[in-house]
């Protein structure tokens, strides 16, 4: 599924307008081309299990075969497919009982009751790392674990916020939470991460 | 007094550039002096640039874009 030159610059929602006006298979090629990834991401951020993942792939592409006639164009696609993967990947949490004991982390706080920050964290600083060692393989593999340890509801916004790159706004909207909701648990859970590199880099130096 | 504590709970505002300016004045005025806050924020920010590189990942193996292909073939051309 190669993209096209005639499909490769345009808008998602003119793909979507194309392939309901004249089932141009091209235009829900491109489709595929630009969301198989990032909808079996969401997906398996939110189940943690491949084959779910895969199977809410292809539900989602099939809801989007028989419904893409109930887009509206005045929400952005990718918000709409985005909304579409996120319910498709709770059922399936759902049908198979695999909902998560919500572990709270907003009590989670790197300072003491005098509001003093602990943890040496000055002594730990590995911002100034060499980009080799931040962005080595390992290093990688130690941000995707430690993200995936996050409990569900703030694993999927850090997922969509901060991997993804949506907006404050567009992660609100799809996920039917307030901003300043949505900011509370992406705060608690980047204090998390925060704490997991710096544990991995300041281990890895001494 | 700003704390250690008000630049932990306002790093969002402050990295979104959202804090009024009094706030943004007091964070500053402690964050110059609080060697552990500056490098509180160094590496929040590190950790925010490392977590955005996850998005470079491919999950969809060659398998699993053919298999989908292939049923959405069936879906498209139900004849």
């Amino acid at each position: 599924m190669a993209t096209t030159p005639e499909t490769g610059s345009i808008s998602d929602e003119k793909l979507v307008e194309l392939f309901i006006s004249s089932n141009d298979e091209n235009a829900f090629e491109e489709i595929i081309n630009r969301y198989c990834d990032k909808i079996y991401k969401l997906a398996f951020r939110i189940t943690r299990d491949h084959h779910s993942a895969e199977e809410v792939l292809q539900e989602v592409f099939i809801t989007l075969l028989k419904k893409i006639d109930t887009f509206r164009s005045e929400s952005k696609f990718s918000t709409w497919l985005y909304r579409v993967t996120a319910n498709a990947s709770y059922m399936h949490l759902r049908s198979e009982k695999k909902y998560e004991n919500d572990v709270s982390l907003e009590d989670y706080v790197p300072y003491d009751e005098n509001g003093t920050l602990v943890g040496r964290i000055k002594a730990k600083d590995w911002s100034d790392r060499p980009e080799k060692a931040l962005l080595s393989k390992e290093a990688m593999e130690i941000i995707e674990k430690a993200v995936d340890e996050l409990p569900e509801p703030y694993r999927v916004v850090v997922h969509l916020r901060d991997i993804e790159g949506l907006s404050n706004e567009e992660v609100s909207v799809l996920l039917g939470l307030s901003v300043p909701a949505l900011k509370s648990r992406l705060h608690r859970a980047r204090l998390f991460l925060r704490d997991k590199l710096s544990d991995y880099f300041y281990e890895r130096s001494k | 007094m700003v704390m250690c504590k008000d630049v932990v709970e306002n790093i969002i505002g402050y990295i979104e550039a959202e804090l009024d300016d009094k706030t943004l004045d007091e964070l500053e005025k402690h964050l110059h002096e609080c060697p552990e806050c500056q490098a509180f924020v160094r590496t929040y920010k590190k950790m925010l640039e490392l977590t955005g590189k996850l998005r470079e990942r491919t999950f969809v193996t060659p398998d699993i874009r053919q298999r989908l292909k292939e049923l959405l073939k069936s879906k498209l051309k139900p004849n």
